[in-house]
């Protein structure tokens, strides 16, 4: 993948009180580094009104919020790791809301390369031991040579 | 006359993309020449309904109402295990089979 990526993206062991609260933190972070428009996070957020991206994978559910390319400089991966879950509605039935205990945040300038960083993420999310994985580490490090080992981030 | 399975996905994140992937793999494997795969947005559906090579929509979406042609929830595609996803391809080879 071409996306950019590194430890300060990762927000571990993350205590929010919504989704909301997660997209703000993550996109704050990405335009402080110059991936994103500040208002990405809002974006993100009016995105996830009409179009969620709660998945219903197991053993814990996932989401992967994202805007248009427009408000993208440069792509960049971001992913909190939660301490407790925040509520995500679900892709496929937006009546649903799920438990979201992982959320990686995409920022793709192109969409044929947020295709790309889709399927890489896709072959994660049918593999429940994988996402254990990811979740069961003890430290921010940890997270971070995960997912560059399992998603062959730079 | 050509079979023609529509995907369909609510937004533009083209999770579509991910069962669209599978799908033509198998339709290749099982060497179908006449089988269209296309992907689709749900709001686009109506325009394809009256297509008359229409034998399958594959939804990754949850689905509220009801077709004249045979329905898949595509979800498995995007987070099921392999297994799963097989579980789906033989359901899809077998309509392909049975038009």
């Amino acid at each position: 993948m071409t996306l950019e990526f590194n430890e300060t993206l990762i927000a571990f062991d993350l205590q929010a009180g919504d989704a909301k609260e997660v997209i703000d933190l993550l996109a704050g972070r990405m335009h402080a580094q110059g991936f994103v428009a500040a208002d990405y996070g809002r974006q993100t957020w009016e995105r996830e009104q009409h179009h969620p991206t709660g998945l219903p994978t197991k053993p814990f559910c996932i989401a992967f919020p994202h805007a248009d390319a427009e408000g993208v400089h440069r792509s960049a991966l971001g992913v909190a790791v939660m301490r407790q879950p925040v509520t995500f509605q679900n892709m496929a039935d937006p009546d649903e809301g799920l438990d979201v205990s992982v959320v990686f945040m995409l920022a793709n300038r192109d969409p044929e390369e947020q295709i790309q960083t889709l399927r890489n993420l896709a072959t994660l999310f049918g593999q429940p031991e994988k996402l254990v994985e990811l979740r069961e580490q003890s430290t921010l490090l940890g997270v971070a040579s995960w997912l560059r080992r399992e998603l062959r981030l730079g | 006359m050509g079979k023609l399975i529509v995907v369909a996905c609510g937004a533009g994140i083209n999770t579509s993309t991910i069962a669209e992937d599978s799908i033509r793999e198998r339709i290749a494997q099982e060497g179908f020449a006449d089988v269209e795969v296309k992907r689709i947005l749900m709001a686009d559906i109506e325009g394809y309904l009256t297509r008359t090579d229409l034998v399958l929509i594959v939804s990754m979406m949850k689905i509220f109402r009801t077709f004249d042609v045979p329905v898949i929830q595509g979800m498995p595609f995007l987070i099921g295990s392999q297994e799963e996803k097989n579980v789906l391809l033989n359901k899809i080879v077998d309509v392909v089979n049975s038009k």
